[in-house]
């Protein structure tokens, strides 16, 4: 169950972002054709995120402390003092963006500029907060690994430098 | 612009719908910045955390389900009295943008410097 949630995680929020390029560029050409897959994508914008933000904070609340402490414990605890703690909030931001987006996209973007201008400037700051949150994940999981490397390494051998600390 | 498309904008209007996505705008705006100023003081002030642990079980999922509930009641309480008063607009549009990036930027500086 532990591995499903962690791979869960990061997979729907690739699909999110993917849903949100899929959006921007309906935005882009709006039109009358394409009025009900604008308002598809952001749906499916808005359902990727939420599936993301369950199946992650499930994680989070319920396997993170431990690799939590192993982080702390490693070479680079700042994978999770910076990475970690910035990305469990920041996720929320575009998570909020990703349920808005929906209630604008329903709109006809195709004549209604203000409303075309917020979509792609929403899907915009969900694809950028987006990839930005797929970057601090993959830091902290290479954090995780540095330090049961580490441990691996001192156990393997433990006259060695690191052994000796 | 042809017939459809004009009968779909004026849909739009009758609907409301353009008041409702402006006023959820405005909410967007305000709860991303909300999202941030509590972490700030969650992290600051220790009993904040323990309080919104102790409300759910862990202070994460209070604060996630604090920044739903802000952004719903705001975005209701804004399309019942009209706000903002101009509807839909490019100011919208550049204040939710602003206030997306600089609370992101404020979290990662936070976050470095604590």
């Amino acid at each position: 169950m532990k591995d499903i949630l962690l791979f869960s995680h990061p997979t729907f929020g690739v699909l999110a972002i993917l849903a949100a390029v899929w959006a921007f560029v309906e935005a882009l050409n709006a039109g009358e054709a394409n009025h009900r897959r604008l308002w598809l994508a952001s749906l499916a914008v808005a359902g990727f995120f939420v599936l993301a933000w369950i199946f992650g904070g499930w994680y989070y609340v319920a396997y993170y402390p431990t690799d939590k402490a192993i982080i702390l414990n490693g070479p680079v605890p700042w994978a999770h003092s910076f990475f970690m703690e910035t990305k469990e909030h920041l996720f929320f931001i575009p998570l909020i963006l990703a349920l808005y987006l929906p209630l604008v996209a329903r709109l006809n973007v195709a004549v209604n500029r203000p409303a075309r201008a917020m979509v792609l400037a929403v899907t915009a700051l969900i694809v950028l907060n987006g990839l930005a949150l797929e970057g601090a994940g993959a830091i902290i999981s290479w954090g995780a690994k540095t330090a049961l490397a580490q441990s691996a390494q001192v156990q393997a051998n433990p006259t060695s430098d690191r052994g000796a600390h | 612009m042809t017939e459809q498309l004009r009968r779909q904008q004026a849909s739009d209007a009758r609907a409301g719908s353009d008041r409702i996505a402006a006023a959820f705008g405005a909410a967007t705006a305000i709860t991303v910045v909300f999202n941030v100023v509590l972490a700030f003081f969650k992290e600051a002030y220790e009993p904040l955390n323990r309080v919104m642990a102790q409300l759910t079980g862990h202070h994460w999922i209070t604060h996630g389900l604090a920044d739903i509930l802000v952004f719903v009641v705001l975005g209701w309480l804004f399309a019942a009295g009209g706000i903002p008063s101009r509807g839909l607009s490019q100011g919208l549009v550049i204040t939710v943008a602003a206030a997306t990036v600089i609370a992101g930027a404020a979290l990662a500086v936070w976050f470095a410097l604590v």
